[in-house]
């Protein structure tokens, strides 16, 4: 019975979370997102807008809509990310100079599909408007060519470094990974080591291993050896199969899965420990373990955090080792680069153990730390 | 009847003696209301450090400096000699981004021809590169219209008619439901629901299955659905005042917009509360433990939270999972809540959500029905 949930927690839990995680993005990008418009024009230049809109691979137009009523209908109940109007007399007023607007009203609780909108109808709506701008300097009596250097004197090259897709995959699948991993490794730790008190089984535990140390290490260096195996093999696949990048040493992001997992197996250690009960343990585990996402910086970015919030990420394995793996891994950032999150990552499994097993060696000799739950 | 109301006075007076499950059903609730929001207490990811190569070293470049430094989204940390040494800079994480004025850049300017500056990001963080890049862009884009609508002007054409000739078809571009485009309010109110979610799983699995016992001696079906019932009125009843405090008092406390009706929301959340109780009854005959709920259901977040859409969007999952996640409650709960709560939606617009949840509600009522009454026959042949 013991063992049938030691292979859940070991086996069937960790595959099937890395199973799920890599096939939620199993796709590169969004596509074809839905937006509304609202033509209120119906003229030659309305619709070729819209037709520009339309053939935009990020974006499908649905509609026209009669009124911006029924376009936010199709935002409200989820068909559309955003919605596009055309003003009456659109073309009419282009061609008079007057500067009609186009606005778009897009999805703000929705953030990749609202900025890929963003970006893509301003960029549809950017080059209409620069087409039109050259025709009217060349009805000016300026040369094709005239015009066309004219019409925009300072221009931006765009450029993204170390992403060049803009692959959001690339970014997410393995922190998501990683912190899955992480998870799996606490839950384990917790619960391999706090059902030989939680069962009354410290003291055969205990003389099976001769001391504390050796009992506590007996346990858990099999399960480090293999989740650092299963959570390698869990970011190879996305490296050999989905176009994730590694650009950096391998070696040196291999060494830091293992040092995250000792470091989760001696966040576990601390938290038995000092509970003597597993059930609390694990809940504590889940506090610490369940939001970890959330300050890493992964999405939000620590120097944008406030001070409480970062010293909190700082007190997780998995925020040390997110650091060095996008910056290994997408940045292909130089080994001296990744030296202080590697030590933070060391300090864990240096400095927590040693504070865990001096009272670990009490509870596992004292019947009346026994038995809680 | 009388063992429904049994078995919902059972569970309030159990869950009172239990502190364990009343962590986790009571305690959490109001703790992660608190302690996940402080990541993005800020909202916006402004004043990103770049770095800056001038290779021009003309007034107009300079100027171009100038505009970047005081727009709101970066400032000019560094300047390097070099396109190689600035990507350095962001390499090692010093700067997000870099602008890069080439040689001749004020030259070609006054010649009239065209000039291009570099904008490049750091795609690695996906935040910093779209803040650097709307940043930078946008500077360079402030610098290119004063030059232009100043030659028109030179021309002798009025500055407001230049302004149109240089920008005929002008987009505006305005956030829905989400006014300052704040990270807190597009992220804490999903999670909040998930919560929701996971400690009422975890809570009911902590509690562990019924004993149907004590529920007289009547058919055993009846008494299974009798105790998964008034458990569920328990349960349902605690979690609708949680609601109440997420979606009336937290939500203000942070101050995310709330423009939907309460009725609409109450109409959401309870077969959403309804739908997720009984999968937790149903789950709970699994746990032969009570820390077993929390160990199995605790990696369950992430996955759910790229599930339900606001951060992923579904047309981007495979066909099977995108089905095979409806089962989830929280997958169709969060963006119909969302939508009623922060967009103003009325149940109209969420119906196909809302069939959803009752559809799950009614399949995992017999589920969780079936799994109890199991158990029981199991536990009575031992």
């Amino acid at each position: 019975m013991a063992s049938r949930h030691a292979l859940v927690l070991l086996v069937f839990l960790p595959l099937a979370g890395f199973s799920l995680a890599t096939a939620i993005f199993w796709n590169r990008l969004p596509e074809e997102l839905p937006v509304a418009v609202v033509d209120a024009d119906r003229s030659l230049l309305s619709r070729r807008l819209v037709r520009m809109l339309d053939a935009a691979k990020s974006m499908r137009v649905a509609g026209p809509y009669a009124t911006s009523g029924e376009a936010l209908d199709e935002v409200l109940a989820g068909r559309a990310y955003g919605i596009v109007s055309v003003p009456r007399h659109f073309e009419r007023d282009v061609k008079r100079g007057a500067a009609p607007k186009v606005v778009l009203h897009y999805d703000a609780l929705t953030m990749i599909p609202g900025s890929i909108l963003k970006r893509d109808v301003r960029a549809v709506v950017g080059t209409l408007s620069a087409g039109v701008e050259i025709q009217a300097r060349r009805a000016l009596g300026e040369t094709p060519d005239v015009a066309g250097a004219r019409f925009e004197p300072v221009r931006s090259l765009r450029g993204a470094l170390f992403n060049p897709g803009l692959d959001y995959r690339a970014f997410l699948l393995p922190a998501v990974l990683a912190t899955l991993l992480s998870i799996f490794v606490l839950v384990a730790g917790v619960h391999a080591l706090g059902v030989e008190l939680r069962d009354g089984t410290a003291a055969e535990w205990l003389a099976s291993g001769g001391s504390a140390t050796r009992a506590v290490l007996g346990k858990l260096l099999p399960q480090a050896l293999w989740f650092t195996a299963v959570g390698l093999a869990a970011l190879a696949f996305p490296l050999r199969f989905l176009d994730v990048p590694l650009r950096g040493s391998a070696s040196l992001v291999a060494l830091a899965t293992l040092l995250l997992v000792l470091g989760y197996q001696a966040v576990a250690l601390l938290l038995v420990a000092g509970s003597a009960n597993l059930r609390f343990a694990s809940s504590a585990a889940a506090f610490y373990g369940g939001p970890a996402f959330a300050f890493t910086g992964i999405t939000f970015p620590t120097f944008g955090m406030p001070l409480a919030a970062q010293l909190w990420g700082a007190l997780l394995p998995l925020t040390h080792f997110l650091a060095l793996l996008l910056a290994q891994a997408m940045r292909g950032a130089p080994a001296s680069a990744s030296l202080s999150p590697l030590g933070a990552l060391l300090a864990f499994v240096l400095v927590l153990p040693p504070l865990a097993l001096w009272r670990m060696r009490r509870l596992m000799s004292d019947p009346a730390y026994w038995g809680r739950t | 009847m009388r063992s429904l109301f049994r078995a919902f006075r059972e569970e309030v007076s159990g869950s009172l003696r239990d502190p364990g499950a009343l962590l986790v059903l009571v305690g959490a609730i109001s703790l992660y209301a608190f302690f996940y929001p402080t990541p993005y207490r800020r909202e916006v990811l402004k004043e990103i450090p770049v770095a800056v190569v001038d290779l021009d070293r003309t007034p107009l470049s300079r100027q171009l400096v100038r505009l970047a430094d005081a727009h709101e989204l970066v400032r000019v940390a560094a300047r390097a000699g070099s396109l190689a040494e600035a990507e350095a800079l962001v390499r090692d994480g010093t700067a997000g981004g870099v602008l890069g004025i080439p040689e001749g850049f004020e030259r070609e300017v006054k010649r009239g021809a065209p000039a291009t500056v570099g904008v490049l990001a750091d795609a690695t963080y996906f935040l910093v590169y779209r803040q650097v890049l709307t940043g930078l862009a946008e500077s360079v884009g402030t610098l290119s219209a004063g030059i232009e609508i100043r030659r028109l002007t030179a021309q002798g054409m009025p500055e407001e008619k230049a302004r149109a000739f240089r920008d005929p078809v002008p987009l505006v571009s305005r956030p829905l439901f989400n006014p300052a485009e704040g990270y807190a309010t597009y992220v804490v109110p999903p999670v909040l629901i998930l919560i929701l979610q996971q400690t009422l799983l975890i809570g009911i699995g902590l509690r562990g299955p019924a004993d149907l016992g004590r529920l007289g001696s009547g058919p055993l079906l009846a008494r299974a659905a009798a105790s998964v019932t008034g458990r569920t009125l328990a349960f349902v009843a605690l979690y609708l005042v949680h609601a109440l405090f997420y979606f009336g008092v937290v939500a203000r406390l942070f101050g995310f917009p709330v423009r939907g009706s309460a009725a609409a929301a109450a109409g959401l959340v309870l077969p959403f509360l309804l739908a997720t109780s009984f999968l937790g009854l149903a789950l709970s005959v699994l746990f032969r433990r009570r820390e077993a709920a929390i160990q199995t259901l605790l990696f369950t977040s992430l996955p759910a939270i790229f599930l339900a859409g606001f951060s992923w969007p579904p047309s981007a999952l495979p066909g099977w999972l995108r089905v095979a996640s409806q089962a989830i409650p929280s997958t169709s709960a969060i963006p119909a809540l969302l939508r009623v709560n922060q967009a103003g939606a009325s149940l109209a617009h969420v119906r196909h959500e809302l069939a959803l949840l009752w559809g799950l509600a009614a399949v995992f009522f017999v589920l969780a029905v079936l799994a109890q009454a199991g158990r029981e026959r199991a536990a009575r042949r031992q």
